[in-house]
């Protein structure tokens, strides 16, 4: 199911958009679907051609891995940025001295969140569910860069080729929600990736994605303008979670998150109604 | 064992395979939803009430169609009676 722009013109919090809103909808949609298909197209066919390049000159599996891997990283960073100035992106690394690799791991919102890892200046694969393996060209770029469709193999099959990359140095981002809330809920945690990093004893970082769950909303196309806050949080270390339980782990590291976003959410509440107080002087 | 006994030992091996508090193990929890167990959590707790109860229930049908505490209560009480619960 699709919105359609005359539903988009709706405005969370204050019910219709301004004229003003209406023009930084409309500015951010415009530049982005036409800067986005041109740098997109260029993009894809030159990464390509790299890509291709360095297959006939190599002739090594491994590193033609992780130049796609990379070029799909730096194409997320530029399309992730892209929106600016009408929906911009602030990174906050709580700790950028960790050494990769990792098990990272972000709550679920939106679409865009597939780009969000793009900031991680790692290589990395994501796990994926089914929707993308539908999408011929997107099924394509994830078969070559080895991502990992969690719902077509089991749990033996993902260990080991989640092993084998965590191995290589390769980082692996996970959505452990399974599916987008499109709202600011965070759904329960499926374990899968926690068990991945208990099994090759590699940290785990929490990554909270805050405010873009309408850029883009849950079935619907559009952005809108917003800022969106991504915190990488402090790692979880093989000692701390030795011993325990899976169940445990998720839930504890989920806990991280959703304390991170709660926090956050009382920020933007609190700078809402400073706003708002400042505004009925 | 009586069915009180039953589920005492139930919410026990949550407890300790899980840490999940007492207090969560109502017998309206949904094991999915309201504990947030996943399927691979299920595959553990299968083999904990397996080690528990000294019962074979890994292929038993039956276990598909579980979703709350109380249907995990009713179908280890109903089992008890085709198989000694250890």
């Amino acid at each position: 199911m699709t919105t359609s722009l005359a539903e988009a013109g709706t405005h969370r919090g204050s019910g219709q958009r301004t004229i003003g809103q209406w023009a930084a909808f409309l500015s951010l949609n415009i530049w982005f679907y036409t800067i986005g298909t041109l740098f997109s197209f260029v993009y894809v066919t030159l990464a390509g051609l790299w890509v291709l390049l360095c297959l006939a000159v190599t002739r090594n599996r491994r590193k033609t891995q992780y130049v796609i891997r990379r070029a799909i990283s730096w194409y997320g960073w530029v399309i992730i940025r892209l929106p600016w100035p009408w929906a911009r992106l602030k990174f906050v690394d709580y700790e950028p001295d960790a050494k990769p690799p990792f098990v990272v791991v972000l709550n679920h919102r939106s679409s865009s969140d597939a780009y969000v890892g793009a900031v991680l200046p790692i290589e990395c694969v994501q796990v994926l569910n089914v929707w993308p393996n539908h999408v011929p060209f997107l099924r394509f770029m994830a078969r070559i860069a080895t991502y990992l469709s969690v719902r077509e193999m089991p749990f033996e099959e993902f260990a080991a080729k989640g092993s084998r990359l965590l191995q290589q140095g390769c980082s692996v981002i996970a959505f452990p929600e399974g599916t987008r809330s499109g709202s600011t809920k965070l759904n329960s945690f499926h374990g899968a990736c926690f068990r991945l990093a208990q099994m090759n004893r590699v940290k785990i970082v929490p990554m909270a994605v805050f405010g873009n769950e309408r850029i883009p909303a849950r079935g619907a196309p559009w952005l809108n303008p917003g800022k969106v806050i991504l915190s990488k949080l402090v790692s979880v270390k093989p000692e701390q979670y030795e011993g325990m339980s899976a169940y445990k782990l998720k839930n504890m590291v989920r806990d991280m998150i959703a304390a991170h976003l709660e926090a956050q959410a009382n920020e933007a509440r609190g700078t809402a109604a400073t706003g708002a107080k400042h505004a009925a002087r | 064992m009586t069915d009180d006994e039953l589920i005492r030992a139930v919410n026990e091996v949550f407890i300790d395979s899980f840490e999940i508090p007492p207090e969560k193990l109502t017998p309206q929890a949904l094991i999915f939803q309201d504990l947030g167990l996943d399927s691979l959590d299920v595959v553990d707790l299968v083999a904990a009430i397996q080690k528990r109860f000294k019962v074979q229930v890994r292929d038993d049908e039956r276990v598909r169609s579980i979703r709350s505490m109380q249907d995990l209560y009713n179908y280890l009480i109903l089992i008890r009676g085709e198989q000694k619960l250890g």
